[in-house]
């Protein structure tokens, strides 16, 4: 098994779904990484293509969750290597 | 014993292959289908909610046998000089001989909406899911991290 047999990172559009006159296309990114013995596949959406009235639009969809999860932890990483650069300086002023 | 030893690789084969299949499965969750629900409509508005989710797995097993054991002593020299001249495969001496395995497996899987399409006749929006929980997890550990430098940074201040 290669490298590019086991680690897969790619968009993947889904079945469309009809709703009246509505045509939803999903999009996904798939990223997984498989070993003999077993595997781990995290798959997450990206944006639904949507069709309507023959004009085609394509409406990302955004993990608000993640975003401020993220942002959350960025903050206290700044932090801390403020503090790790506020200490050093307190060991060469002594 | 040989029979014990046929019947014994035949249920291994089969585990592996179930083993196998059920990492196929696992491999399903890869497509969209799995992420976008079905469509749900009420009062002219439709709903597909979309989640993330992750999965993971992993199985191990081992196998090991034994045709016949021959204990140490003057004996065991004879048969193989025999075997040599022979080439055959030599006949057990002693007693006991079997055949053992085991294996194991464990595996996750997690899911969370994200947003939600809602289909209306005025057109579509896709609508965020926020995880309060989630979030409210990362806020109390990045104020107990905060906390934790602060107090680091005054015993340091304290010391000069």
């Amino acid at each position: 098994m290669s490298l590019k047999d086991s680690v897969r990172y790619e968009l993947v559009t889904g079945e469309p779904t009809t709703v009246d006159d509505t045509t939803i296309t999903p999009e996904t990114r798939v990223l997984s990484v498989r070993w003999p013995n077993g595997g781990w596949v995290w798959n997450r959406p990206v944006a639904v293509v949507v069709e309507q009235e023959g004009q085609i639009e394509r409406l990302p969809i955004v993990d608000v969750t993640r975003v401020a999860q993220i942002s959350l932890y960025g903050f206290s990483l700044f932090i801390a290597l403020l503090t790790l650069i506020a200490s050093l300086g307190l060991r060469r002023k002594r | 014993m040989k029979d014990d030893a046929a019947l014994f690789i035949k249920e291994s084969t089969s585990n592996w292959k179930e083993s196998t299949g059920l990492i196929d499965k696992l491999f399903a969750v890869a497509k969209p289908g799995a992420i976008f629900g079905e469509p749900v409509s009420d009062n002219g508005h439709t709903v597909i909610t979309a989640s993330e989710v992750h999965v993971g797995m992993g199985v191990g097993y081992g196998s090991g046998g034994a045709e016949g054991f021959s204990p140490p002593g003057a004996e065991e020299k004879e048969v193989e000089e025999e075997s040599e001249e022979t080439e055959e495969k030599p006949a057990s001496t002693g007693y006991g001989s079997g055949y053992g395995g085991g294996g194991g497996g464990g595996g996750f899987s997690a899911g969370r909406p994200v947003a939600a399409i809602i289909i209306e006749p005025e057109g579509v929006r896709v609508e965020p899911i926020v995880d309060v929980t989630k979030l409210g997890l990362a806020f109390v550990t990045v104020l107990g991290s905060i906390f934790f430098m602060g107090s680091r940074m005054a015993k340091a201040g304290k010391r000069r």
